[in-house]
């Protein structure tokens, strides 16, 4: 037990030194830094609820920079062990399959757990700088708590792509094709609550009309990534309450130790020619 | 008596299928004493690195099995006892030297105290002390090579795989690694080594193997190999050209 932890921690550990020593991370984190502070300038494009745009925009920029450091600095990582065989430096040790997949997995999380922090703290300061130029359009409940808890929110989404990126590594061929997989996976998932409404609410739905179960199918496969996004929530100040929050946890850390377990499965089948 | 460091019975193996499929390695069986010095030859692509990758589970046999120090590969775990240095060792580009060290030690099970006496002394060994706090990045193809040497040294184990050791190494180096080979075999290790460089072989080993096509085609002392007044060169290309001639006469 002890060697397990000891395992998982020093790959963790590794991943992420290597991650915030790579030049990618940090060349994603200024431009995204840039991005956040041309929020000042944005929201002055707007004549109303310039506060919501401020708020929606930082959150946005924080998004955005972590699904780049998932699908480039993540699966990079991931397919230079392979390509490279520097996963022979760590399989020619006592380490298992799953120590590997899930030592990589909380390394990573810490990439995008630190990332998250940086461009949240540079959203705060930007869209602080908009709310007190134009007081008038600060939200009647908006909270910097409120404002947190959504930030948090995108750092569990990104988790969970994060979980969908390992599992698609561990079962395509090529890098590449793991990437269009995961891509292809997040475009469905922010979709998908969308779809499942649709199908659920709306009787003239087109061809999906009576496809209910089908699609209901679908909704539990793919990730609801759409329940991640609390932009809204954050930019007017509504209700969002920890037990929702802690909801959003559980569904992330379930699906992502789920596909974590699947990863696994397929990684240990694989031959490391 | 001991059981063998290595064990390799009836392992055949085969990668892809139809009409790509190629035949790596045929009914492979080999026997490896405990401190013997075991030169594993053939030409590219006879089935030297496929034996290796299945001795270390990253590959898996059609048939046959693998035991290394009495454990069957790929049932129980026995990768403790291995150190293994692969012909081209990749490294994470952003750890420095002793990251890598530490790294692989920590996940090899031993204690921070133990390698905070033995990485300065292996990596002094290696000729590479003043390099201990570089990034691998910046380091060369032989600095690489001493590297992944003292990787596999870390953790004392009793048996080592070497890809190509001498791959990319300039003669100085050459002659640090045949050192530290022979300096192995008096602490009684066991070495499997494979290479393309014969006097390296006729330098250090024991025993020999000689593969190709994936079959092999002898294994024994390296005495009872060369015939009087005949160098391994001369044999080695012969008992090659025998074998091509058998399977093609024409």
């Amino acid at each position: 037990m002890q060697q397990t932890l000891s395992n998982l921690w020093h790959l963790a550990l590794s991943t992420f030194i290597e991650g915030i020593r790579h030049k990618a991370l940090w060349a994603i984190v200024c431009l995204a830094i840039v991005l956040t502070m041309a929020n000042i300038f944005v929201a002055e494009l707007f004549t109303w609820d310039l506060g919501k745009v401020s708020v929606e925009f930082g959150l946005s920029s924080v998004a955005l920079t972590g699904l780049l450091l998932v699908f480039f600095l993540g699966m990079k990582i991931l397919a230079d062990d392979l390509e490279r065989n520097r996963i022979y430096l760590l399989l020619s040790r006592p380490v298992a399959g799953w120590h590997y997949i899930t030592g990589k997995f909380l390394g990573l999380a810490l990439i995008l757990a630190l990332s998250t922090i940086i461009l949240g703290l540079a959203a705060v300061l930007s869209m602080q700088y908009v709310l007190w130029q134009y007081p008038s359009f600060v939200p009647p409940n908006f909270s910097w708590l409120t404002y947190a808890m959504a930030l948090a929110c995108q750092w569990l989404a990104l988790l969970v792509m994060l979980a969908v990126s390992f599992l698609c590594f561990s079962f395509a061929s090529q890098p590449f094709v793991a990437l269009l997989l995961a891509v292809s996976t997040y475009l469905v998932g922010q979709n998908m609550e969308l779809l499942r409404r649709v199908v659920l609410e709306n009787t003239h739905a087109g061809i999906l009309t009576g496809q209910i179960k089908m699609v209901m199918a679908l909704s539990w496969v793919f990730p609801n990534l759409s329940l991640f996004d609390k932009k809204l929530v954050a930019a007017y100040g509504f209700a969002f309450s920890g037990q929702e929050f802690l909801l959003l946890g559980l569904y992330c850390l379930s699906y992502s130790a789920l596909l974590l377990f699947l990863s696994t499965l397929l990684f240990n089948r694989r031959e490391l020619a | 008596m001991t059981i063998p460091a290595i064990e390799i019975s009836g392992v055949n193996k085969t990668f892809g299928s139809g009409r790509k499929k190629n035949q790596a390695l045929c009914d492979l069986s080999l026997s490896i004493a405990q401190g013997e010095v075991f030169g594993f030859l053939g030409p590219n692509g006879a089935g030297k690195s496929t034996t290796i990758k299945l001795l270390l589970n990253f590959l898996r046999p059609d048939s046959g099995f693998l035991r290394v120090m009495g454990h069957t590969v790929g049932q129980e775990e026995f990768r403790n006892h291995i150190g293994y240095l692969s012909e081209f060792p990749f490294f994470y580009d952003h750890l420095t030297a002793r990251e890598t060290l530490l790294l692989s030690g920590r996940l090899s099970g031993m204690t921070k105290q133990a390698l905070r006496e033995r990485i300065p002394l292996l990596l002094e060994r290696m000729n590479l002390t003043e390099a201990t706090d570089r990034r691998v990045s910046g380091f060369s193809k032989g600095m690489k090579q001493r590297l992944g040497m003292a990787n596999a040294l870390i953790h004392n184990p009793q048996v080592l795989i070497f890809d190509e050791p001498m791959s990319g190494l300039d003669p100085l180096g050459r002659h640090l690694i045949k050192n530290i080979i022979i300096e192995l075999r008096e602490q009684g290790r066991t070495v499997f080594f494979s290479s393309h460089i014969l006097s390296d072989i006729e330098d250090l080993c024991d025993r020999i193997g000689i593969i190709h096509q994936g079959c092999l085609l002898y294994a024994g002392g390296l005495r009872d190999f060369l015939t009087a007044g005949s160098s391994l060169e001369e044999r080695f290309v012969s008992i090659i050209k025998e074998r091509d001639h058998a399977a093609d006469p024409l």
